[in-house]
């Protein structure tokens, strides 16, 4: 404890009159006894600080100041934890220019108190890595997660039970200004899924075109359920490294990602890297206008555009590919004739997804009607 | 390199605040090992060193540091290969006020000596592929030197590493030296986790590491002795270790062979298409990363290369240019694009323009009409070689017909909606001439198709 302090002061009378003074006459200095940080807000995080106050019976006023220390003010409570019926907060003050309040507190007898004295402390908090390691085929992954504690509070905290959201509560102690990395969990053998993932949207029609090779992103889909050794609970957002084993006992490293906050029963999608092994070039082989309609003055108002596009998939590595594809559509647009199944992603975007063969090559037509309207 | 790795031998209480650990160091365990991996589309190795460490039973604390070195702290593992169940690294403590510094808190079960393996990123080492060309006299074959160029900028020396470079692009999220360069090693509260990469940050430095490393590279290469390069695909890279172990001092470089095949089968191809090249006419050599062209075996790491020509029986080379070579997987085509062509020219010629079929609205101004054009591509190969010609012919709208006359030479194809391509062959000193009608259908014109 270094900034944080508190301080009671017994009331005899009008003895004192002014929260300052009070503070210049500090008569005890209670530690804290079990403290609390709850770190299961992603953004805000939740102090509980548990103190014995040595009340004398009346009103004593006890001087709570934070200077340095990142603590909300407003979110600053007190909660009477074993006379709360005859202990009573009466009110709180808070003197100009500094970064301290004042409570008034009654006692109907000269007695110990626990009190619990909560409040919203920044610039502490946690954040969550993971690291992984895939096995040769890319379909299993050994996931470590680590929990780094963060406090640049402005307060230290030599022993505190720290709170998550999940997962057991543990003590440890953090410094101000300390990091702290520990194993949080790990889970052996999940299954996961490659995917590569064109979208037409982002990437170049025409690769051979561009002056370097384009890249086709690569991602792992890992499952947050029951039946993958997980679904336990939500998988935290957090810097995701992914290693796998090469030949001669060694690893290389594959890529890193940032995790998404996934839900129980959700996807985790982590992008490695681009393969160059994998080319897809895409081009609108027919644009023909037809329904053509005119107004009065023999304008065209209305038509309909029947559209071609070809996309041609090389995949040039010796294992399968599986591939989706994402096309963005404009207008309003009906798929008339597909050489694959598509899903509708939403009124601008549809999705195809297909295996492309080892050192193969795989074509895919489509054709849609676009209504035009010129107002 | 972790060059201030104190292990701290202390029974559970020694060391309560990192003041106190600095106090109680123990000497430094030399490396047995170490390995590096050096990516190429970013500014990342990994290193792994091989240590053995003394532990007590219980818990064990360790000091590394990393101040003044490109090391990314948070990348910093330790394994105990074998004894993974027995050695466990519980936590790595960054305590407060001291940069470049870190605890680890190990729990042994094994009184004794450990090997283990300490792993971490780094930057500061590159590497770029780097190729040698030559082309026979009548440029249908080729001799390729593909060579591993190394080089160290990281201010660290690597004696008697072990070397294996990595083919591939990486998602990466944070530039390493920036993390290296972090006050906190995991950041602040309140600040991104990280800073997402521009697209030329790690290009930019590559080059600039190039730039130093180049003289002293050149000088090292020319007493290098030629050493095996193993490759491995894995995922969507492509791994190569080097024979042995290398020295690389800071500073310093190193070329390697990676392979050379003597006599690849190459086409010269020149292709024509103004919305890419303008109106010049490109000349490209080019072959196939396959069993066919005697290659095949592995991807071609994009890369320099320098292109001479066999112009005499007893080996007088000629200068033809240098590229920059795109990646090429296993089984793709290699296209070395040297430029504007001077002995080959490609002229498109309108030879003649008409409108006609008029359309016409309600206030009489003109709504739509047909343009017929006549073209002739002149084509002339003024060189002592046969050759490969491509036209490509972009018409910039959708609304068009073409009709080819029956004398031209070679294939016609529609690529896409308003592109079409001829492909021939010429023989050396001759030219030719393909010759199309084409109609563009203006304005109302287009909706009658």
């Amino acid at each position: 404890m270094k900034n944080l302090y508190i301080a009671v002061l017994f009331m005899s009378g009008l003895l004192i009159t002014t929260p300052a003074s009070a503070r210049t006459k500090l008569v005890a200095l209670p530690d804290r006894e079990n403290t609390f940080i709850r770190l299961d807000h992603p953004d805000i995080t939740l102090i509980e600080e548990e103190r014995t106050l040595s009340l004398h019976k009346g009103i004593n006023k006890v001087d709570f100041s934070w200077k340095g220390v990142h603590i909300d003010p407003d979110s600053i409570r007190l909660a009477v934890l074993q006379h709360p019926d005859s202990t009573k907060l009466i009110n709180v003050s808070y003197p100009p220019n500094e970064q301290a309040l004042v409570w008034e507190i009654f006692s109907p007898e000269n007695r110990q108190e626990k009190i619990r004295i909560s409040y919203l402390l920044s610039n502490i908090d946690r954040v969550i890595t993971y690291e992984a390691k895939t096995n040769h085929q890319e379909n299993k992954l050994d996931l470590s997660s680590y929990l780094v504690l963060r406090n640049f509070s402005g307060e230290s905290f030599t022993s505190a039970i720290f709170q998550l959201d999940y997962g057991k509560d543990f003590e440890k102690g953090i410094l101000d200004g300390e990091t702290r990395r520990m194993l949080f969990f790990d889970v052996a053998n999940l299954n996961i899924r490659k995917v590569f993932t064109f979208n037409a949207g982002i990437h170049p029609w025409e690769p051979q075109k561009q002056d370097h090779t384009v890249g086709i992103p690569v991602s792992y889909e890992l499952e947050n359920i029951k039946g993958n050794q997980l679904g336990q609970h939500a998988l935290w957002g957090g810097k995701a490294r992914i290693f796998q084993n090469d030949a001669n006992k060694s690893t290389i490293f594959l890529g890193e990602d940032m995790a998404g906050f996934t839900p129980v029963g959700q996807k985790m999608a982590l992008h490695i890297g681009d393969s160059r092994d994998l080319s897809v070039t895409q081009h609108k082989i027919t644009e023909e206008r037809s329904n053509i309609r005119r107004n009065r003055n023999d304008h065209i108002v209305l038509y309909d555009s029947n559209e071609e596009i070809r996309i041609e998939i090389e995949n040039f590595k010796d294992t399968p590919a599986d591939l989706k594809i994402i096309e963005p559509m404009q207008g309003e647009w009906e798929i008339r004739k597909s050489s694959h199944d598509f899903k509708h992603i939403h009124s601008g975007e549809i999705g195809f997804e297909l295996t492309v063969p080892a050192k193969g090559k795989s074509t895919i037509m489509y054709n849609y009607i676009r209504q035009n309207i010129r107002g | 390199m972790l060059k201030l790795l104190y292990p701290v031998f202390t029974g559970l209480m020694i060391i309560s605040t990192a003041v106190q650990a600095k106090i109680d160091l123990v000497t430094l365990p030399s490396r047995d090992k170490t390995q590096l991996t050096i990516y190429n589309s970013a500014d990342l190795t990994l290193v792994r060193e091989q240590r053995t460490l003394t532990l007590k039973k219980g818990l064990n604390r360790l000091e590394f540091g990393w101040e003044n070195t490109l090391i990314d702290p948070t990348s910093v593992h330790l394994y105990a290969p074998g004894n993974e169940s027995k050695v466990r690294l519980l936590e790595v403590n960054f305590p407060a006020n001291i940069t470049g510094s870190a605890i680890w808190s190990i729990e042994s079960d094994i009184d004794g000596l450990v090997p283990v393996e300490i792993t971490f990123f780094t930057s500061g080492l590159s590497w770029q592929a780097f190729y040698m060309g030559t082309l026979s006299k009548d440029e249908q074959h080729m001799q390729l030197d593909g060579y591993v160029t190394i080089r160290n900028h990281s201010g660290e020396d690597y004696e008697n590493a072990s070397t294996r470079v990595i083919v591939g692009k990486i998602h990466l999220l944070d530039e390493i030296m920036a993390l290296a360069g972090r006050d906190s090693p995991y950041n602040r509260p309140g600040t991104p986790q990280y800073r997402p990469l521009t697209k030329d940050e790690p290009a930019l430095k590559m080059e600039a590491y190039r730039a130093m490393g180049m003289a002293e590279d050149m000088a090292v290469a020319a007493s290098m002795a030629p050493k095996a390069i193993v490759k491995e695909g894995l995922s969507e890279y492509f791994l190569y270790s080097i024979e042995g172990t290398e020295n690389i001092p800071d500073g310093w470089g190193k070329r390697l062979p990676s392979f050379s095949v003597a006599k690849i089968p190459v086409k010269n191809m020149y292709r024509y298409e103004e919305e890419r090249y303008g109106k010049s006419t490109q000349r490209l050599v080019i072959f196939n990363n396959d069993d066919a062209h005697l290659l095949g075996k592995e991807p071609l790491p994009d890369g320099n290369i320098k292109v001479f020509k066999q112009v005499s029986k007893d080996f007088q080379l000629a200068y033809v240019g240098h590229v920059n070579s795109k990646y090429i997987p296993i089984g793709q085509e290699v296209e070395m694009d040297f430029g504007a062509a001077r002995d080959v020219k490609i002229e498109p010629v309108l030879m003649s323009e008409k409108t006609d079929n008029y359309r016409f609205n309600r206030n009489s101004n003109v709504s739509g009409f047909d343009r017929n054009q006549q073209w002739e591509i002149k084509l002339e190969n003024n060189r002592d070689v046969p050759i490969r010609i491509e036209v490509l012919r972009n018409f910039n709208t959708p609304h068009w017909k073409i009709k080819n006359q029956s004398g031209n030479k070679g294939k016609f194809e529609k690529v896409d909606i308003d592109t079409v391509k001829y492909t021939l062959e010429i023989p050396a000193y001759s030219n030719t001439t393909l010759s199309y009608a084409i109609t563009f259908f203006e304005g109302e014109r287009q909706n009658v198709n």
